[in-house]
């Protein structure tokens, strides 16, 4: 007995494919390491530098704008008379915000320090001269620390003399929050997004419902495939479910928009129709997979196609069918928190909106409501199906 | 009377399942078709209601050619045939009285009936044969709350909607135990004897055919081999029928 | 009975459920409250901001009128608390899908009218459609031209006639004013194929010139047989404004002839779709495979079966499911806007962004796998004495690896599908492109794009089916 050749055919048919793949993640490799229009360097994704901006953004959709208080301007003055004497000096408060020079009064073009005590923290605010006269005029802005201090040179320019026996006096605007804390211009806005998000998905998935459920019997071999018109009918809407199920709806949401201009509208056609493919999929298979026995029993007894199918074959996909149609309802929620994107309307509008006029907090608002009603759905849905399924 | 003339079926696939198949049925026969699993019985049966495009050959029923019917005509001739099916074939979600009623199916307009709209007189008689197989309680249960041998009366509830003059049954026991296959196949035996209605029906047991049969024919590989009374199927034509090695099965004992 | 009714009657639903049918119970509160919430929100007026559209629905006390419906899911609650046999359960499943569904058509601003009125839109782009711009025919682009001055100034001009490709031009005058009529000689071009006659004003923009009769066409010339042009035009006024008219300036007037060549090339557009499909395939591969291997630890660690012997345990399956569930719910287009941002445009962010997504989705499937295996094999290996690793190679690997396999195609499939979009925000692939051509509405190029995405979805379904038989 001789030991078996090693079987060179195996191995290089092992060697051509392991050539393959390997070249296909070379080309894979080049063809998506690519960021800003030139290679990148998977060195460079270890650099902090590159995640950097990651860390703030990140921070501002972990602190959703959900509630403010009204805000409303507070102005901040003290009187500094110059030349000294020529009024009665201001007294700085003991707490609470407050401004407070080096010294009470000052010489012109004498140069002093004012500080500011429990301002708003890590904020620009521009210091200034409130003129006798009542105008202002604007001295430079500074900025607060994050206990709300800050101290800065000031100067006594001649103009801000007291006249009249009127002082001029150092004033810094605040944006102070007042009242209640209450939802924000964000939460509405958002509340809004959902709330039409839910209903484009809710009417793209009842519609889609209307058109998919009679053509999927046609796409169902069973019901349709006899004879040679039932085999072209049959092929013809299969192939058709197939082209539109390759595309996503906001790519044909693009068209949509075009159409019927931006709008949940436009959203919700796009829907619909990559809604259609799908449940058309699906519905026919769950036809193709019923129980032939009763289809055969009542052609038996001598009723048409259309009572067989609807005796026969529709009792058996029902829960199916509603079973699809909830898992539809889900999906679509999620598909159309992005087409707002193109389509315009409803959440992703909103959050396109905020991502590029970078207002993260808000936009982080807007994910977080996407979060919360995707797992909304998802349960509901799962609860539903289990139940009636 | 039922003729079938030269009847050939050859399957798309090329199995020839039936092959010059002649033999009439008088009215008012309990005829009962023999034959080893394959044989073509289920074949058979299907073509007489046309469920199955006969290849070639001719049947004839009440002087009609049922071969050559066509849409309303055809199903005119499927609403007087009625069908009982080794696996009863009913529609599992639906009620037991939506079931029955669908044996009128062949009678009534489109539309009314998809919307659900039944005569009074259609309830009526769907109740009445509920209450013809003892089930008239269970009208509104879902039939697959019932057990097997139920679920076949209610398929020859279904059928008995028809009002039909020929009942098809293909081995309407073979998915029952034996006690229940006595009561269902009596249930045949009084509708053959009561109202006349001719019967054609595929069993799997020696027993049962002597005892329900008033006529038997057994196929083989598809060809008639016997047309004959039932006593005149005894060991030897069994084994010729079902083949050396086949041995006599009593549904009535438990073997 | 009448017990149940009144707690129905104070809350909805309350008498259903101390009567055991608790999921109806819950189900008619939540309608209830379902529909009190939203009526609410539709008589809030709408504080328009910049960033927020309007929404028609929003404000009218009309709407106040819905309060009817819960009022009457109400009472019919009430009666189907005493008496589950004869109230019909289609009332209260009607009366709500009509509000929902009607509340819906407003909000979401259904239309169908405009499908018609602006059905022309459509004509205009079905064209175009119908001509995807992948190949061109192959053709020489060539030009000449000659330099003038416009208008003639006082001392002698001076002219220079350029030429490439051996289009030689030549003009009777080497100035002229605006409206002069002059006559230009080209030589060198190629017999019976159209010409085009275009001139650069003194800042460099082209004009092509238009015929003298019809003013919407550009002027086309065709040389004679030995592929010499003569023919005149008149001088145009291209001097920008705000420029002296009567300074002379420098002005051109090109000849432009595209030769074909015979056969096909891939047009501009064309190569940027091979760009994209292959970048669409890149990432998705990408993804798909650094997305499994990163989803696998995750999917053990979300693993209640594995992760339920200590509290530390549990609470890393606590953590590390609703992170995976949070991000599962964040479609990856939306995760690719904030890796545009960190990275920047281009394929890796929207492969990132994919990875995110299916280390999340695929994480979650794995670890349901990993919570449905037979646990006798897992435990029969700990008897051994094997470690937490030990069990996990031995015990588990080997149970989840056909089901992860089939998951991992199936993600590979929705991957191709996302790689093809990820572009609209800046993620590449032919996304990208197509977003850039709808938004100059360059629909032949949309269209060619269109079938692009078809073929390669079709094409990658067919790869995934076949590895799915290879692998079953
Ligand atoms: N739809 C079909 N396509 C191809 N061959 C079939 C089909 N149905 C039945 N056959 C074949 O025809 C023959 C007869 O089958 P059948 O009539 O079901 O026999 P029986 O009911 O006696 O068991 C068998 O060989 C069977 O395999
Ligand atoms: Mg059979």
């Amino acid at each position: 007995m001789s030991t078996p050749k090693p079987d060179r055919w195996r191995a290089l048919r092992l060697t051509l494919i392991t050539l393959f793949v390997a070249l296909a993640y070379v080309f894979a490799y080049r063809g998506s390491f690519i960021a800003s229009g030139s290679p990148l360097d998977p060195r460079d994704l270890l650099s902090p530098d590159l995640w950097a901006k990651g860390g703030p953004l990140l921070g501002d959709f972990l602190t959703p704008d959900l509630a403010a208080r009204d805000i409303e301007p507070v102005t901040l003055q003290l009187p500094v008379p110059v030349p000294c004497g020529s009024a009665e000096n201001g007294a700085p408060a003991a707490s609470g915000p407050r401004l407070v020079p080096s010294v009470p009064c000052a010489e012109p073009r004498d140069k002093f320090t004012v500080e500011g005590f429990e301002l708003q923290p890590n904020t620009e605010l521009q210091l200034r001269w409130r003129l006798p006269s009542g105008q202002y005029f604007p001295g430079q802005f500074i900025t607060t620390d994050a206990d709300g201090y800050f101290s800065a040179e000031f100067e006594a320019r001649p103009i801000v003399a007291t006249k009249d026996g009127v002082p001029g006096q150092i004033e810094v605007e605040l944006q102070v929050e007042v009242g209640e804390l209450k939802p924000s211009q964000a939460f509405f806005d958002v509340l809004d997004g959902v709330i039409v998000t839910i209903f484009m998905a809710l009417m793209a998935t009842a519609a889609a419902v209307v058109v998919a459920a009679p053509f999927s019997f046609l796409a169902a071999q069973n019901v349709t495939r006899r004879g040679p018109v039932g085999t072209a009918v049959y092929y013809t809407v299969r192939t058709i479910f197939n082209i539109l199920r390759s595309f996503e709806a906001i790519v044909i949401a693009t068209l949509f928009a075009f159409w019927v201009d931006f709008g949940p509208f436009a959203g919700v056609l796009a829907l619909t129709v990559v809604t259609v493919a799908s449940l058309g999929k699906l519905f026919s298979e769950a036809i193709e997979g019923i129980d032939p026995g009763p289809v055969e029993a009542l052609t038996a007894t001598g009723a048409n196609r259309l009572q067989v199918v609807w005796f026969a074959i529709v009792p058996q996909i029902v829960p199916n069918f509603v079973s699809f149609i909830i898992y539809h309802w889900d999906i679509n929620v999620r598909i159309s928190t992005i087409i707002g994107y193109v389509g315009g309307g409803g959440i992703g509008y909103y959050l396109a909106q905020m991502i590029n006029t970078g207002q993260d907090n808000k936009a982080g608002t807007a994910i977080w409501a996407i979060v919360l009603v995707v797992w909304a759905m998802d349960f509901i849905s799962a609860e539903v199906r289990k139940r009636y399924t | 009377m039922l003729e079938v003339q030269n009847l050939h079926k050859v399957y798309p696939n090329g199995t020839r399942a039936l092959t010059d198949v002649s033999f009439n049925v008088e009215d008012g026969e309990f005829l009962v078709v023999i034959g080893l699993s394959g044989s073509g019985k289920s074949t058979l049966l299907r073509c007489v209601n046309r469920l199955i495009e006969p290849t070639q050959g001719k049947i004839l029923w009440d002087g009609v050619d049922v071969t050559a019917a066509t849409g309303a005509e055809l199903r005119g001739v499927r609403r007087r045939i009625g069908m009982i099916f080794q696996q009863f074939n009913l529609v599992k979600r639906s009620t037991v009285m939506t079931n029955v009623l669908a044996g009128r199916l062949g009678y009534v307009g489109t539309a009314g009936s998809l919307v659900g709209l039944w005569s009074a007189e259609d309830k009526a008689q769907a109740l009445r044969a509920l209450e013809r197989v003892g089930l008239a309680e269970k009208a509104n249960a879902r039939a697959d709350a019932l057990s097997g041998g139920q679920q076949q009366r209610v398929a020859i509830a279904r059928a008995l909607m028809q009002n039909p003059q020929l009942i098809l049954a293909d081995e309407p026991v073979a998915s029952l135990d034996p006690v229940l296959s006595h009561s269902i196949l009596q249930y045949l035996e009084q509708l053959n004897r009561e109202e006349k209605i001719t019967v054609v029906c595929s069993l799997h047991f020696l027993d049962l055919v002597h005892r329900y049969a008033t006529r038997v024919i057994a196929l083989k590989d598809g060809q008639v081999v016997f047309t004959g009374l039932p006593q005149e199927i005894d060991k030897a034509r069994f084994k010729e029928i079902y083949g050396e090695d086949a041995i006599e099965v009593k549904a009535g004992l438990s073997a | 009975m009448a017990r149940l009714s009144l707690a129905s009657l104070l809350l909805p639903g309350l008498g259903q459920y101390l009567d055991g049918r608790r999921a109806r119970g819950l189900g008619i509160l939540g309608v209830i409250l379902a529909m009190l919430g939203l009526i609410w929100w539709s008589l809030i007026p709408q504080h328009l901001s910049l960033e927020s559209r309007p929404i028609p629905l929003k404000g009218d006390p009309a709407n106040l009128a819905w309060l009817v419906v819960p009022a009457l899911i109400w009472a019919w609650n009430v009666w189907d608390a005493a008496r589950p046999e004869t109230a019909r359960g289609w009332i209260p499943v009607s009366l709500a899908s009509i509000m929902f569904f009607v509340i819906g058509w407003q909000a979401a601003e259904i239309n169908p009218p405009v499908l018609a009125s602006n059905v022309d839109r459509v004509m205009l782009i079905i064209r175009p459609m119908l001509e995807p711009d992948f190949i061109q025919a192959r053709a020489e682009e060539r030009e000449g031209w000659v330099e003038l001055l416009v208008p003639c100034p006082a001392e002698a001009p001076m002219t220079t006639a350029g030429s490439d490709h051996a289009i030689g031009v030549a003009l009777d005058a080497p100035c002229g004013s605006v409206g002069d009529t002059l006559t230009v000689t080209a030589t060198g071009l190629t017999p019976d194929v159209g010409v085009e006659l275009i001139w650069q004003s003194p800042i460099g923009d082209f004009f092509p010139l238009r015929q003298a009769d019809n003013p919407t066409e550009f002027r086309v010339e065709k040389p004679d047989a030995q592929g010499n042009l003569t023919t005149t035009f008149v001088v145009p006024n291209a001097i920008p404004p705000g420029i002296d008219p009567t300074l002379p300036q420098e002005q051109r007037l090109y000849i432009r002839q595209s030769r074909p060549l015979g056969g096909w090339e891939l047009s501009t557009n064309g190569r940027f779709i091979l760009q994209g499909i292959y970048e669409t395939i890149a990432l998705a591969l990408m993804a798909t495979t650094l997305g499994t291997l990163g989803a696998f630890p995750f999917s053990f660690l979300a693993a209640r079966n594995l992760m339920s012997s200590n509290a530390f345990t549990l609470g890393v399956y606590v953590v590390v499911r609703t992170i995976l569930n949070i991000v599962r719910s964040i479609e990856s287009l939306i995760i690719a806007i904030v890796f545009v941002v960190i990275i920047g445009l281009g394929p890796f962010a929207g492969m990132m962004a994919v990875t995110v997504h299916t280390i999340a989705a695929l994480g979650k499937l794995f670890s349901e796998v990993i919570e449905g295996i037979d646990p006798g094999p897992i435990e029969a290996i700990r008897a051994t004495g094997a470690n937490w690793l030990q069990i996990i190679r031995y015990g588990v690997v080997p149970q989840v690896v056909p089901a992860f396999t089939a998951f991992t195609i199936y993600r590979w499939e929705i991957n191709v599908r996302a790689s093809t979009i990820i572009g609209v925000v800046g993620g590449g692939g032919i996304g990208f492109f197509l977003i850039q051509w709808i938004n100059l509405s360059d629909y032949r190029a949309v269209s060619a794009a269109f079938l692009a995405i078809l073929v390669v979805v079709q094409v990658m379904d067919f790869v995934s089916a076949k590895l799915r038989e290879r692998l079953a």
